[in-house]
C-alpha cells in the first residue's frame, strides 16, 4: 500500500526493456500508484502475462511491442505515447539479460547481445524519451540495474560491464540534465527470486551470505521506483540506491 | 652489513605501532630504502626489537615509547623526532587495536569501551596528524599514510568501535588531503584486508590456506610486506600526484562482496 504522498495520479510512465521480470512488478506498482503505464518490450507473448497482473487498470495500461535495441521502434513507441497521453513523466529502464560463464568462453555474439540489450537500449531510450522530458522541463528516469554495477561476481564479467555502464550513464546524465528538471537515478537490486530457491549448493551458500538470510522478492523493489518517480524526490538525483537485504553493506 | 640506501635517503619517517605486524614491516622497508625511522608504540620491548632489526640491516632507527591516545606523548614524540633527527617527512599512522574482546551486544558496550575504541583507532591518528602538520607546512612537503581497514568501508557484525573509527580515518584522510593539497602534503589511506601478522617471512608458505583464507579471492592471507610495500610507494616521491586516495590491499575481496568466494554459476543467454 503506497502512501498518498507518493501518488502518481495522471502521470505517464514508460517501462522499457525487459518483458519477463521487472516490467511485471514495476508496471503493477506504478499502476497502483495511479500512473498510466506503457510497457515497451520485445517479447509479446510474455507481455500477455503482464496484462493479467493488473486487470483493474485496463484503461491506463498499454503494451507496445518494442525492441529497445532498435531506435526506430523506440521512436515510434514514444510518438504513440505522446499522441495518446500528451506527455511522458517517467521512464523506467528494466533491461536485464543475464549471462554468466567463464570469461574465456564468452563469444563476441554473446558480448554484443548483452551490451545491446542491457546498455545500448538504455542509451536509446534515455535519448529518445529524454528529448520529450527536456521539452516538458520535467522528467524522471529510473534505471534498474544490479548491484553488480558496482561489484564483481565470478563468471558475470560481461553482465557486470553492461550494468556498470548503465550506472555511469546514470551519473553522467544526471549532471547533464539536472538543470532541465530531470532526475536520473539507478536502483541496484541484490539477489532476488520470485520463488523460494533451495537445494543447489551455490544457492545455499549465497543465501547464507545475504545478511537478511533470504532473497529479495521482486515486488519489494517497486515502492522505491514509485518514490523516485514521485514529485517528492525532486532533489534526489544521480544516485545509486540499493534494494539488497544489506548485501552491499557486507564486509 | 646490508646497504640501506634508496629513494628515501635523508628522509625521516615516523611509524606508529611500528613494533609489530604491518607497522614493523613498513618500518623495515622504509629503513631499507634509506629513511631514518622513528618507531613509536606503547610496547617498549617490541619497538626496541624493531630498532635492533633495522640496525642489523645497517639502517637508522630510534624507539620512542608512545601512547598515541595521549596527546602529550604524541607532542613529545614529534618534538623528539625533530630534535634528534632534524626533520619529519613521512608519518605512517598504523597504531590501533584490531578488535576488542569480540562482538558483544551494543547495550553491553560501556562508555569507556566506546571511547577507548574511538580514541585508539581514530583520535590517535588525528593527534599524530595534528602534531606533524605544522612541520610539514613549514618545510613545504610531507607524506601521511593512514592505515584503515576494509572494516571501515563495509560493515562487519558487531564491529562498532573499530569499524566506525576506521571509517572515520578514511574520511579524515580525504579532509586532510583536500585541506593541505596546495601545501604539497599528500595524505593517503590503505585499507588492508586479512593480514596474518604472525608470519613475517616475505613469501607465504605454499598451500597455506585455512577456513578464513578460503574466502579471500587470492586464496591466502595478506602478509605484512603486502602492506609495507604500498606504504613505501605512498611514502616515496613516485606518488606525489596521489593524494586523498584509498588503497584497499585485501586479496581482491572488496571488489566483490555480494556473493561468497567461489560462487560462480553458469547462466546461458536465453532469448527474451
Amino acid at each position: 500500500m503506497i502512501s498518498k504522498a507518493f501518488k502518481l495520479d495522471g502521470k505517464t510512465a514508460i517501462v522499457a526493456g525487459d518483458s519477463k521480470y521487472w516490467s511485471k512488478y514495476v508496471s503493477k506498482i506504478l499502476l497502483e500508484a495511479g500512473a498510466n503505464v506503457i510497457v515497451a518490450s520485445k517479447n509479446t507473448r510474455s507481455l500477455d502475462e503482464i496484462k493479467d497482473v493488473s486487470p483493474g487498470y485496463k484503461q491506463s495500461f498499454i503494451v507496445i511491442p518494442t525492441d529497445t535495441t532498435d531506435r526506430l521502434q523506440i521512436e515510434s513507441m514514444t510518438e504513440q505515447v505522446i499522441n495518446k497521453f500528451g506527455r511522458i513523466d517517467i521512464l523506467v529502464n528494466t533491461s536485464n539479460l543475464l549471462l554468466a560463464k567463464p570469461f574465456l568462453k564468452i563469444s563476441e555474439d554473446e558480448l554484443y547481445q548483452v551490451f545491446d540489450t542491457n546498455l545500448v537500449s538504455v542509451f536509446h531510450c534515455c535519448q529518445i524519451v529524454g528529448k520529450e522530458m527536456i521539452k516538458q522541463k520535467k522528467g524522471r528516469i529510473i534505471n534498474m540495474v544490479s548491484c553488480m554495477a558496482e561489484r564483481g561476481v565470478e563468471n558475470f564479467s560481461v553482465y557486470c560491464m553492461s550494468m556498470g555502464g548503465v550506472l555511469q550513464l546514470t551519473r553522467a546524465l544526471n549532471l547533464e540534465w539536472a538543470g532541465s528538471g530531470i532526475t536520473v537515478n539507478a536502483i541496484g537490486t541484490g539477489w532476488m527470486s520470485e520463488t523460494e530457491k533451495t537445494g543447489d549448493i551455490n544457492e545455499e551458500s549465497l543465501l547464507k551470505y545475504i545478511p537478511l538470510k533470504r532473497y529479495g522478492k521482486p515486488d519489494e523493489v517497486g515502492p522505491l521506483v514509485v518514490y523516485l518517480a514521485s514529485d517528492t524526490s525532486d532533489f534526489l538525483s544521480g544516485q545509486f540506491l540499493y534494494v539488497d537485504g544489506a548485501v552491499m553493506s557486507h564486509l | 652489513m646490508a646497504q640501506c640506501k634508496g629513494t628515501l635517503n635523508g628522509k625521516v619517517a615516523i611509524v606508529t605501532g611500528g613494533g609489530t605486524g604491518l607497522g614493523k614491516a613498513a618500518s623495515l622497508l622504509l629503513a631499507k630504502e634509506g629513511a631514518a625511522v622513528v618507531i613509536a608504540a606503547r610496547r617498549v620491548h617490541a619497538i626496541e626489537q624493531t630498532v635492533k632489526d633495522i640496525s642489523e640491516l645497517g639502517g637508522k632507527a630510534i624507539a620512542i615509547p608512545t601512547d598515541i591516545t595521549n596527546t602529550i606523548h604524541v607532542k613529545k614524540m614529534v618534538e623528539r623526532t625533530v630534535s634528534e633527527l632534524g626533520r619529519i617527512d613521512i608519518l605512517v599512522n598504523n597504531a590501533g587495536i584490531v578488535r576488542g574482546q569480540g562482538p558483544k551486544p551494543i547495550w553491553d558496550i560501556s562508555d569507556d569501551e566506546w571511547r577507548l575504541g574511538i580514541e585508539t583507532n581514530l583520535s590517535g591518528t588525528f593527534y599524530c596528524c595534528r602534531s606533524v602538520m605544522k612541520y610539514f607546512v613549514d618545510q613545504g612537503h610531507g607524506k601521511i599514510i593512514n592505515i584503515a581497514s576494509g572494516n571501515g568501508m563495509r560493515g562487519a557484525r558487531g564491529d562498532y568501535m573499530y569499524g566506525t573509527a576506521k571509517a572515520g580515518v578514511i574520511n579524515l584522510t580525504r579532509i586532510l588531503a583536500i585541506t593541505f593539497a596546495q601545501s604539497n602534503i599528500q595524505v593517503n589511506c590503505i585499507a588492508p584486508g586479512y593480514v596474518d601478522v604472525r608470519h613475517m617471512q616475505p613469501e607465504p608458505a605454499v598451500g597455506e590456506t585455512n577456513r578464513t583464507a578460503k574466502f579471500i579471492p587470492v586464496g591466502r592471507f595478506g602478509i605484512p610486506d603486502d602492506i609495507g610495500y604500498l606504504v613505501l610507494f605512498l611514502a616515496s616521491s613516485s606518488s606525489d600526484y596521489i593524494t586523498g586516495g584509498l588503497f584497499p590491499n585485501d586479496g581482491g575481496g572488496l571488489a566483490g562482496g555480494i556473493a561468497p568466494t567461489g560462487f560462480a554459476p553458469i547462466i546461458g543467454p536465453e532469448a527474451y
